[in-house]
């Protein structure tokens, strides 16, 4: 049986998000002089971030929760997985950045260096956001840092400054502020319908850690509203069909280290609010694992079916997305353990996995300036390094054992039958397998691609393997995905840590 | 806010005229009268929580709610959408709904919205003091000036006059705060409040620079993504 787990003081709560955001606020108003203070900076500050993550948890597997300001900040195995996984992808993807980012800068304009400061700023604050989002413990709260993620990441969309990213980057902040804004009334509702079953202390009211305790006595037609207006706003957030209209754009007119951290990180933090809020209700109402599950279903379904047809690499990625955290939704929304650790286990596979995709996507447009499939061919003789990547990822992402994707996805399938949804386990299987066909198809033909690849080789003499500085963020990214495949009791301690504390916070 | 004054004039007129200030700033098709509008309505807003805060003994933190409702919503948002709309055209683009009938089907809208949420507030309402006036009012309001956010949002084309629409929106959220969740803490509220100001910010921003590169705020000429 697990241990009993203690709470703690530290300061680490506060460190984890307030260094980063220190970090970024000094790349704004330092960048402009030197590439040193803007890339720099931005590599110490994550580093830092990363160092305090792995503290975090390294306390949080021996049975603490780490709090502070009261109980406003409240750091377990959940917020330990995240901050972990974000600090880690924020590294690679400023690695990545400090060969790609210039490359896309310079022949644009002349005013390259003050877009790279506010690239590497944002990106900081990006992920002091992140970290805020996953520390604190107040509901509302929850609502104003996620809030801020989209704010920290619109301009990252609009990189590029010209009409398809200044459209996809409106998009994102309206779809995404107005979806948000119905997660706000669940916020109050339940905010303020549980203040009377907790001693009408309306600052405990607020506290995630004390709703579970009482979400079961807030009248029916409050709850049952509330979670879909959860689902609603923070859905929007992480992309679930059919609020997922702005994420094929956002993410594929990104430059590629962005996309990689908007599919990587960006949307799993709505799936982890989603974890914290709709979680709560699933014991007691299980119309809205029903509801929740039968989202998913159309989610994979439509986002799997619309990326087959995608001739833009990207746009193919982006829209795998919306199917793939589909899967990790399903899987938490069911609020069993076996449902909870399947969907935070494809948490993680999907965050190594996607941003694998879409780095190695950028090597591509690197190398040869396009992303659309028809116009690529042949590429693994010149760019083998990538097309391995692209390959293991492919596998990854389809299900293939023993790579990491079929774990993840092996579990929640078990999860979803042993929960009686069968037709979703079915439709789980289905997508899976679509995926593994896209995408070994689309690797098949930018790499390989048959009677194609003498004509691309004669028409692109030049395209030749990315600088290293890119190519290792992509090799170790693959390396990992091999290494959780092979052997999942890796990330298992931190995974089933942060399974038991959520059940924890149901009283289970 | 139970067995306490019900009726007062002072809170009926408020509503009424924060209602009809909504409309404005929805149907107002110059953009600079559309903002002063907005202004005016958040105004109404800040009035609202005001009296609120002034009627009911023990209501004293609701000053907070006047303060910053004041701050952001009356100065700095209809400020920043003034001096875009300085670089911008003043006149909004086209709508798809003409002028006579997006009238009768806001006046519809706005009516309906608030029968309904008054009438059937027992869904909605967490705790038996949102059943009681003014609190069941507050909210049917709220619903309805929601309602005509969401409906500019969909139904206009202009990016400017969507910004003006999901203020609006805001603005309704923000009066359903003030009336369920009165005693939220002021770092939740200012973090809200901070949220609202730099979305609205950000999208003028990308709205001046959509505007510089092809010379047009339609929206629906921003559609080259779509499939």
């Amino acid at each position: 049986m697990p241990a009993p787990i203690t709470a703690i003081e530290s300061n680490l709560p506060w460190l984890v998000f307030l260094l980063p955001t220190a970090a970024g606020l000094l790349i704004f108003a330092l960048g402009r002089f030197s590439r040193l203070l803007r890339e720099g900076t931005a590599l110490v500050g994550l580093a830092v971030t990363f160092i305090v993550s792995v503290q975090i948890a390294a306390q949080v597997l021996q049975g603490h929760v780490l709090t502070a300001w009261g109980q406003n900040l409240y750091v377990d195995g959940l917020s330990a997985l995240m901050e972990l996984a974000g600090s880690l992808m924020g590294f690679i993807v400023v690695i990545y950045s400090m060969r790609f980012i210039p490359h896309e800068t310079d022949s644009h304009e002349t005013s390259a260096v003050r877009r790279q400061t506010i690239y590497y700023g944002l990106l900081l604050l990006f992920l002091g956001t992140m970290n805020w989002t996953c520390a604190t413990n107040s509901l509302v709260m929850l609502w104003v840092s996620l809030e801020a993620t989209t704010l920290a990441t619109a301009f990252l969309v609009t990189f590029y400054w010209r009409r398809q990213s200044l459209e996809a980057g409106y998009k994102y902040l309206m779809l995404v502020t107005v979806g948000m804004t119905f997660s706000l009334f669940g916020c109050v509702l339940v905010y303020t319908a549980a203040i009377p079953h907790l001693g009408g202390d309306a600052g405990k009211a607020l506290l995630l850690t004390s709703l579970g305790d009482v979400v079961h006595l807030i009248p029916a037609n409050i709850a049952l509203l509330a979670a879909a207006f959860f689902v609603v706003g923070f859905g929007t957030k992480a992309g679930l069909v059919p609020f997922h209209t702005w994420l094929p754009d956002a993410h594929a007119e990104a430059p590629a280290p962005v996309s990689a951290l908007l599919s990587g990180i960006v949307i799993k933090v709505g799936a982890y609010a989603l974890a914290r809020t709709v979680t709560m209700f699933a014991p007691t109402y299980p119309a809205v694992v029903v509801f929740v599950a039968i989202l998913c279903s159309a989610s994979m379904l439509i986002g799997m079916g619309i990326a087959f047809v995608q001739d833009d690499l990207k746009r193919m990625l982006a829209f795998s997305s919306v199917a793939q955290i589909a899967f990790v939704i399903e899987g938490l929304g069911l609020g069993t353990y076996l449902g909870i650790y399947g969907g935070l286990f494809h948490l993680i596979n999907h965050t190594t996995i996607k941003a694998l995709l879409f780095l190695s996507a950028g090597a591509i447009m690197y190398a040869t300036g396009t992303r659309k499939i028809s116009e690529l061919s042949g590429l693994s003789r010149h760019m083998p390094i990538t097309a391995f990547c692209f390959l293991v990822g492919a596998l990854a992402i389809g299900g293939m054992p023993p790579l990491n994707g079929f774990w993840s996805k092996f579990t929640l399938f078990l999860a979803v039958g042993d929960a009686g949804l069968l037709w979703a386990a079915v439709i789980g299987v289905v997508t899976g397998m679509m995926s593994l066909a896209c995408f070994t198809l689309a690797a098949y033909r930018v790499f390989w691609g048959g009677y194609r690849a003498p004509a691309f080789a004669a028409a692109n003499p030049h395209v030749k393997e990315v600088p290293a500085t890119m190519w290792v963020g992509m090799v170790a990214l693959a390396a990992l995905s091999i290494a959780i495949g092979v052997y999942p009791q890796l990330v298992h301690p931190l995974v089933n840590s942060a399974t038991r504390c959520i059940l924890s916070i149901l009283g289970q | 806010m139970t067995g306490l004054v019900y009726g007062s004039n002072i809170v009926i007129t408020l509503m009424v005229a924060h209602l009809i200030a909504s409309v404005l700033a929805v149907e107002w098709r110059s953009l600079r009268w559309s903002v002063v509008a907005l202004a005016l309505q958040s105004a109404l807003l800040a009035g609202i929580f005001a009296s609120f805060a002034s009627l009911y003994p023990g209501a004293q933190y609701l000053w907070a709610w006047v303060a910053t409702a004041l701050v952001t919503k009356v100065v700095i948002v209809p400020v920043l959408l003034w001096v875009y709309i300085n670089r911008l055209p003043e006149r909004e683009v086209q709508p798809v709904i003409g002028f006579r009938l997006s009238i009768v089907l806001v006046g519809l809208m706005t009516v309906l919205f608030y029968r309904l949420m008054h009438t059937y507030i027992e869904f909605v309402a967490p705790t038996p003091d949102a059943l009681s006036e003014p609190a069941r009012s507050s909210l049917a309001i709220a619903f309805a000036v929601f309602g005509l956010g969401l409906y500019v949002l969909i139904a206009r084309r202009d990016a400017v006059k969507i910004v003006i629409g999901l203020v609006l929106l805001e603005n309704g959220v923000h009066l359903s705060l003030v009336t369920l969740a009165p005693t939220l803490p002021e770092t939740a509220l200012l973090g809200i409040l901070t949220n609202v100001v730099v979305t609205a910010w950000l999208l003028l921003y990308l709205t001046g620079a959509i505007y510089r590169q092809l010379g047009t705020t339609d929206t629906a000429t921003l559609s080259t993504l779509k499939r």
